[in-house]
């Protein structure tokens, strides 16, 4: 959970129905669209081979439009023979999807459109139907989790201070589009506005559990399932309820905000794009500590030693850190670097 | 496999938890046997409607731990499109195809589906389905990997599907997995005591529940819930409230919501106060209890697993400081009936002695269990008493309904109950004998106010959880 300039890669996995996609090879940026696609409505079955009388794998030999084609109705999708010829045409306006093993065809109407946009500027290492993977170079911060699309904007402070919480007020139309830094703690009605104000994501060092419920259902946990189409990007950085930013993390932001950046939430890592000059990553890694009964991180400032053995009020005994404010065993202390 | 020691031949192993290893043996070079969880296999259903065969297939998934992620079946009205964008959303890693007999047109439309949405990064597909069907099945599978397969309703068949579907878990590496460990080191604990037996292994990120008897015979069911990085996949299975119900003291659902996601994104955390500890306890509960509704639904038998005579508790549900914490979890979440002596593994040594056990004959389960009660389920008559002879005397206790009481013992026992003339006599335990009167299935009131001093009385009664104070 540290800041680095590094080669980063992006894997974006593609729903059904891809149209168009990057190629291998194909230089992109951050925002670009890299994929799009058709969403399917209802299906209907031609029987093709057998209309023609042809085997089901000499099909495609005699298709005048390939799998995947958008067709009208009434387009002639397959054809034999010249003087007593037959042919199977469309029986309505939609895309060939499918070719079945006894050489059946299934054609669908479209009744949507999508896209998949770049998080990284670089290029395309792998592209397929499934999923298209891009390599870059950029300043990254990975984060524990990250729920709802993926989102590029301009990074903006929503905070004063590392461990304030974005206020709902602090929030308005003129965030459109930003990806808002939003402290140790960002809740709900916060990341509900932004979302209504067109910001194209909130990352903050927490945000309260019950709150992703709200935002993305009842089914939502700690390790998020990718979303698509209308839902607000959120990333956790550090944890979830309350987690002050350590300054070794909260500075570089400061730094950075007027930057281009992106959230990649099948990975949870911010990315920014500027130069690798441009902010001086801290030489400490910051610890990190999850206290009161779990419920909230706390980074660990001035002097720790790990001390002996301790018998803690739960009377499991570990090994532990001892701090100002007592003993934490050294299992619930790690280095964010 | 072993090298030779003082005490006579050993094995070093490495066991997985969280996000460590533990090397547990003589070696200090490198271990002979590794224990991981392994990779986690996202499985896709494709069955007929045959409630036999749904069940297999459930129960396929549950022996070799996969993690289902869409489940297809022929009787729904679902459309290609709908059916291959599930398939497709769910990117499974492989897919088991169940046909019925005479339903192959059905189950042909599955296989078209799986063809459309996943063909593109492909499943490993294994099909059980009889010739004629699987020449049809094999044409619609196309370029994807194909297996054929016995029919997962024969021991034999489901055994060959759980083989096929663990090779997938273990990727390239040779390690033993966790519940192949658990499965090994019951079936060498049946044996040994020449009893049934249970082992309940609830760890960071696995459940497994597994009956073994004297003769060999097995059934197992394994899950991806635990304790800790699987923590909030029992809050999703079973839900919030379920684990909110075991929790002694009023605590709202935002509040543990966040404790559970914090848990299960910080692997191996310390449960450092009686909350976080009560915490983990009530998500062993409900883990435990979730995979024996599953198991159930699978149909495997869960009252033979209930009444098992040695219950053996295992991972972190062994590793509770108190053996009166892991013996509440157990009775709770298993609902047990009758006798049952109650034991918790000695620190990692039963997986390790289920791991040699998976590659060698040499593997020796004695001392690798520490028995902690004897729990006695009753349903109490007005004069029902229980009489216990230890070192120390006799003490007779009277029971009556709703009550849970630990009546310890010294050294070896003998115990009676008035209407029956069964005398049980039991080794030594480190707790006692746990009279559990509280009527089957457990019901706990619904409003706060009434279940929490239910609760704390339960936890109170066998003395399970610390008073609140100290370091934390």
């Amino acid at each position: 959970v540290t800041w680095r300039y590094d080669e980063w890669r992006t894997v974006h996995e593609l729903p059904l129905g891809v149209i168009h996609r990057a190629e291998v090879g194909q230089r992109v940026r951050a925002g670009d669209v890299i994929a799009n696609g058709a969403t399917y409505g209802s299906n209907m079955r031609i029987a093709a081979a057998r209309r023609l009388g042809v085997a089901p794998h000499d099909l495609e030999r005699v298709m005048r439009v390939a799998i995947g084609a958008e067709v009208e109705k009434g387009a002639i999708i397959a054809r034999t023979g010249r003087r007593f010829a037959r042919a199977v045409s469309a029986p309505i306006d939609g895309r060939i999807v499918h070719l079945r093993a006894d050489g059946d065809l299934e054609i669908a109407t479209i009744v949507d459109r999508w896209t998949v946009r770049a998080t990284l500027d670089g290029m395309v290492i792998a592209s397929d139907d499934s999923e298209i993977t891009v390599d870059g170079f950029a300043w990254g911060l990975q984060g524990v989790a990250a729920y709802g699309p993926d989102a590029v904007g301009e990074l903006t402070l929503a905070v004063d201070v590392a461990s304030g919480e974005l206020q709902p007020s602090r929030v308005d139309v003129r965030h459109r589009d930003r990806i808002l830094i939003g402290g140790g703690r960002s809740a709900a009605e916060s990341i509900a506005r932004a979302h209504a104000c067109g910001a194209a994501a909130v990352a903050a060092g927490a945000v309260p559990a019950s709150g992703l419920r709200v935002l993305f259902g009842d089914d939502t946990g700690a390790h998020p399932r990718p979303v698509r189409g209308d839902a607000p990007t959120v990333l956790c950085l550090l944890g979830f309820g309350n987690a002050p930013l350590p300054a070794q993390l909260f500075e570089p932001l400061v730094e950075l905000a007027g930057t281009r950046a992106a959230i990649h939430t099948a990975s949870a890592r911010l990315f920014v794009f500027a130069p690798r000059d441009r902010v001086k990553p801290a030489a400490q890694a910051p610890s990190l500590a999850l206290v009161n009964d779990w419920s909230s991180l706390r980074p660990l400032e001035g002097a720790v030693t790990l001390g002996e053995e301790t018998l803690f009020a739960s009377e499991i005994a570990a090994r532990a850190v001892v701090t100002a404010q007592g003993p934490i065993p050294a299992a619930n202390v790690r280095s964010i670097g | 496999l072993t090298i030779a020691t003082t005490t006579g031949p050993r094995a070093t192993v490495d066991v997985a938890h969280e996000a460590s290893s533990i090397r547990i043996g003589p070696r200090t070079d490198g271990a002979d046997l590794a224990v991981t969880y392994g990779e986690p296999l996202r499985l896709a259903l494709l069955v007929g409607r045959d409630p036999l065969n749904i069940a297999a297939a459930h129960a396929a998934a549950l022996g070799a731990n996969a993690e289902v992620v869409v489940s297809l079946g022929t009787a729904g009205r679902a459309s290609l499109i709908d059916r291959a964008t599930a398939l497709r959303d769910a990117r499974p890693h492989a897919a088991l195809v169940i046909a019925d007999k005479g339903d192959t047109s059905a189950i042909v439309e599955l296989v078209e589906a799986l063809r459309m949405g996943c063909a593109s990064r492909p499943p490993s597909v294994f099909v059980s389905a009889e010739d004629k069907a699987r020449v049809r099945i094999a044409a619609s599978v196309g370029t994807m990997r194909f297996e054929a397969l016995p029919s997962p309703t024969t021991a034999a068949g489901r055994e060959a599907i759980v083989t096929r579907l663990r090779a997938l878990r273990r990727g390239a590496g040779d390690v033993v997995l966790r519940d192949e460990a658990i499965e090994a080191s019951a079936r060498a604990l049946a044996t040994s005591s020449g009893r049934t037996t249970l082992v309940l292994d609830v760890s960071g990120a696995s459940t497994s529940l597994v009956y073994a008897t004297p003769t060999g015979a097995s059934i197992a069911a394994h899950s991806r819930l635990g304790v800790g990085p699987g923590a909030d996949r029992v809050v999703a299975h079973a839900g919030l409230d379920r684990v909110r119900r075991w929790i002694p003291r009023p605590i709202d659902a935002p509040a543990l919501l966040e404790r559970v996601f914090n848990r299960t994104r910080w692997p191996d955390a310390v449960a450092t106060s009686p909350l976080t500890l009560a915490l983990e306890m009530s998500l062993a509960r409900e883990a435990v209890a979730h995979l024996i509704r599953d198991a159930r639904r699978a149909g495997m038998d869960v009252n033979a697993m209930r009444s098992a005579a040695l219950v053996v508790a295992a991972g972190d549900l062994a590793r509770f400081p108190r053996p009166a914490q892991t013996a509440l979890v157990v009775i709770d979440a298993l609902g047990t009936e009758g006798r049952q002596l109650i034991a918790r593994e000695l620190a990692d040594a039963l997986v390790v002695q289920g791991a040699i056990a998976t590659r060698s004959v040499a593997a020796d389960v004695t001392g690798t269990i520490e028995n902690i009660a004897l729990a006695m389920t009753v349903a109490p008559k007005r004069s029902t008493t229980v009489t216990v002879t230890d070192a120390n005397g006799t003490m007779a206790e009277r029971v009556a309904r709703g009550a849970l009481f630990l009546m310890p013992t010294t050294g070896g026992a003998s115990v009676m109950v008035t209407g029956s003339v069964d005398r049980q006599d039991v080794g030594p335990l480190a707790l006692g004998v746990i009279v559990d009167a509280r009527g089957r299935p457990l019901e706990l009131p619904q409003r706060d106010a009434e279940r929490v001093p239910v609760i704390a009385r339960w936890y109170s009664a066998l003395a399970a959880l610390p008073v609140d104070g100290g370091a934390s």
